[in-house]
């Protein structure tokens, strides 16, 4: 039986009056290159924040990778790496010196630390300007720093919130390959992303989330089977995106845009 | 194909510009929600409309006396006044108002002229330009009551005078944007503010001192004042009057030739702009040759009985404080204003009492003054995390290591001032007795690590993003300043009445023994009220990320 990386239960957030996630049951398995999807104001960020610790959930259970959240919050954080939205980095730091604060933060001792830095800013080609301050970086650059930072301590699941924003395709080539060996090796993957190319490349397990609440959740391959094919086309992640999300409301605001088409 | 539209005229763009500059400052207003700001904003309002009309009252006695009393000669200094306004406060302003980038216009579709002409328009619906012209008319006024025949002649220079203020405002206002546009120029331009604001305080010591010595230099300089626009428009009004007319189309053609002199600047400057500079930080990068990976230089694990945690965020609180100009700088204000104090109140010859005080009571205030300054950022302790605030909840750390390596910080810090400013005090107004001495020493033990454990709780309670290198709006929160407030007075009164205790009993050692009681309560109740801050985190963690990473 294959180990669960992330299971939640009834997983609920609200604010006010407003339920911006509602009894989410999500079941992820270790080593898969997970894909969380939804429209805008869905759910997705609020989502990556509960099960990453940085927002408390009004209700449910989650664990991961076996351990209760609530109970054991260090430990599990102690085993997962995350981008967040914004990123989270300390804009005062170098790129160096923001690494080894990361890694010093995971326990990793100080010769470690400095090893891998040093290689992870070789591999996302940042190792140019060890002295700029990283508010001086470009978005790209502050993203691959994110992303740096997010596995230096090896960690066995990683919560990646738009990972290749603004990454050019050179690097984003390359990210998706150490990516992608780091599932081979067994590290969960849990990805959001708008670009439904990407996802499609990268996930072999989707979850689809519309107005807080999950409507799809499977392989491609069975959300694919779920929804009938047009003229006998394989249909792609955004025909099934779209037809799980619902197109209507988007096609018919569009018609009131004739001036500009 | 979609219809274009039609090229909007320059009226109607200025038109919009202007409603544009009106929104923004209502918008600013509307986010006044809290009582201390609207309060603050109506106490500003306020006091900016006394300020103003004060000054349009001294503009219409003064313009009206110089005229009737024959001293026209002098009408130079009062439009050198207006020009020293009307130049400078907006440079001010530059770091505490919110600015609007103008030549963000530039994506629209506007001529040269329609953009240039939209600054000008942009630059006299400044706060500083308006109360200036309402002052010009105050000038007017006066004269064409004090001389009415005059009042022409006065109407036509203070026209000239307005056109050269707003050229000559727009053009510094457009250097000024172009060096507030990097973020080491602006933090280098703060750094020289607040080190000029702190300077400032010795001006009056080094007057009473070096004054004399400085008039004669000042009487050398004085000639050269003529060259000024202000100089010409005074002496304009002033030939006038004496009906020199041939001298006063001489001061017209003068005034005249700075307008046109700093509308050609500033046209150039615009130009410039117009044309696609970049004034960002990203402006073109530096080629940067590829070269080795390096990291940090190699150095010797010195905080290596430190938790690593609490290690690595100490390093990194150090790192922010040495990038941080405006709290670096903020270290050297209080040994300068000990230095200021004992020469005001101390010694043989204090220059605000005739007797200076005795060791015994400067001592102690002074080590009060130093905690109540040193203490104040730690009850926003979190102000310059940014986003960067997300690390402490997605690490496997608990708040209790967070909050102990910043308090750690600021205890090295403030350790390593009050003991230079120790040596200072001893140097300049010498040691107190030994009872003062070990009753202050025990009081700051007391005050401190009480006043860290309240800072911790105000600063999850009520965070408040502070971003560096920036003036504008850039403070703690309404209620974390009422707490320090409201602490600093507790201890303060509290510091005061057991030190006076020991005279009141003539026990001398009495409020030692005291404070060195109070210390090891405040030491004991420090770390147990860390993990209930832990807890506390957890709870708040919204507010925190929410306040912090806008």
């Amino acid at each position: 039986m294959p180990e669960i990386a992330i299971a939640t239960e009834k997983l609920t957030r609200r604010f006010g009056a407003l339920t911006a996630v509602d009894s989410v049951d999500l079941l992820v398995e270790s080593g898969q290159f997970f894909g969380f999807l939804g429209p805008n104001g869905a759910g997705k960020s609020t989502t990556i924040k509960m099960l990453t610790g940085l927002l408390a959930p009004t209700s449910g259970r989650m664990s991961l990778l076996g351990i209760d959240f609530t109970e054991q919050p260090v430990e599990v954080k102690r085993q997962i790496g995350v981008v967040p939205e914004g990123m989270g980095l300390f804009e005062r730091l170098t790129a160096p010196e923001y690494l080894e604060f990361v890694g010093r933060m995971y326990g990793l001792d100080k010769a470690t630390t400095r090893k891998r830095g040093e290689e992870l800013l070789e591999f996302m080609q940042l190792a140019d300007r060890p002295k700029a301050l990283i508010a001086d970086y470009s978005h790209g650059m502050q993203k691959k720093l994110a992303l740096a930072a997010a596995v230096i301590h090896g960690p066995r699941m990683l919560f990646l919130d738009e990972p290749f924003e603004g990454v050019d395709a050179l690097a984003a080539g390359a990210l998706k390959e150490l990516l992608a060996r780091m599932t081979e090796r067994g590290v969960t993957i849990f990805l959001t992303s708008h670009v439904l190319e990407i996802v499609e490349r990268l996930c072999s397990h989707v979850a689809i989330i519309k107005k807080g609440q999950l409507v799809a959740q499977g392989s491609i391959e069975q959300l694919r089977a779920g929804i009938a094919s047009v003229e006998g086309r394989t249909l792609t992640l955004e025909d099934i995106f779209l037809s799980v999300v619902g197109q209507d409301a988007d096609r018919a605001q569009l018609e009131e845009l004739s001036w500009l088409t | 194909m979609a219809n274009l539209s039609e090229r909007a005229g320059l009226i109607e763009q200025i038109r919009v510009v202007s409603w544009l500059r009106w929104r923004i400052l209502r918008n600013n207003m509307r986010n006044k929600n809290r009582l201390l700001d609207l309060l603050g904003l109506i106490f500003s309002g306020l006091f900016s409309a006394i300020f103003v009309a004060g000054i349009t009252v001294a503009l219409f006695v003064g313009t009206g006396r110089l005229l009737e009393n024959g001293r026209e000669q002098f009408l130079g200094l009062l439009f050198l006044g207006l020009l020293l306004w009307w130049q400078l406060f907006p440079i001010l302003l530059a770091g505490f108002a919110p600015q609007f980038a103008f030549r963000s216009l530039l994506r629209f579709p506007l001529r040269m002229s329609a953009f240039y002409l939209i600054g000008l328009a942009y630059g006299l619906l400044d706060s500083a330009a308006i109360a200036a012209l309402v002052w010009m008319l105050a000038m007017i006024a006066a004269t064409a009551v004090a001389q009415p025949a005059l009042a022409p002649v006065m109407l036509v220079v203070c026209v000239l005078f307005a056109g050269l203020n707003i050229t000559m405002e727009r053009l510094l206002g457009a250097w000024v944007e172009k060096l507030m546009a990097k973020r080491r120029s602006r933090e280098l331009f703060f750094s020289l503010f607040i080190l000029s604001m702190v300077s400032l305080q010795f001006l009056n010591p080094l007057m009473q001192r070096y004054g004399r010595a400085l008039v004669p230099v000042a009487r050398r300089w004085l000639p050269y004042l003529w060259l000024l626009p202000s100089s010409f428009a005074g002496d304009a009004v002033a030939r006038a009057v004496e009906h020199q007319w041939g001298h006063a189309a001489l001061k017209f053609a003068g005034l005249a030739g700075y307008v046109v002199l700093f509308t050609a600047l500033l046209w150039l400057r615009y130009s410039s702009l117009y044309s696609g500079e970049e004034l960002g930080e990203t402006a073109a990068p530096a080629r940067v040759e590829k070269r080795a990976a390096t990291a940090l230089p190699e150095r010797k694990e010195r905080l290596a009985f430190l938790p690593p945690q609490v290690g690595a965020i100490f390093r990194k609180e150090l790192l922010y404080l040495k990038r941080n100009t405006f709290l670096f700088f903020g270290l050297v204000f209080p040994p300068m204003m000990l230095l200021f104090f004992s020469v005001q109140f101390t010694g043989a010859h204090p220059t605000t009492f005739k007797k200076g005080i005795s060791p015994d009571v400067f001592f102690p205030g002074m080590m009060a003054y130093l905690v109540l300054i040193l203490i104040a950022p730690s009850y926003n302790c979190f102000a310059y995390e940014g986003r960067g605030v997300q690390s402490y909840f997605t690490s496997p750390v608990r708040f209790r290591e967070v909050l102990m390596a910043k308090n750690l910080t600021t205890v090295v810090i403030l350790s390593s001032e009050i003991a230079f400013c120790i040596g200072l005090v001893g140097w300049r107004v010498g040691f107190p007795e030994a009872p003062v001495l070990f009753a202050t020493l025990a009081a700051m033990v007391f005050s401190i690590v009480g006043q860290l454990t309240i800072a911790n709780w105000s600063s999850l309670s009520f965070p408040r993003k502070i971003v560096f290198g920036k003036m504008q709006g850039q403070r703690n929160s309404g209620m974390s300043v009422f707490i320090l407030l409201g602490v600093q007075l507790a201890f303060g009164g509290a510091s005061a009445l057991i030190l006076f205790s020991g005279r009141l009993t003539g026990n001398a050692w009495l409020p030692a023994e005291i404070f060195s009681l109070l210390a090891a309560v405040s030491l004991a109740g420090y770390f147990p009220a860390l993990n209930a801050f832990t807890d506390l985190a957890e709870r708040k963690k919204e507010i925190l990320i929410d306040a912090l990473c806008r």
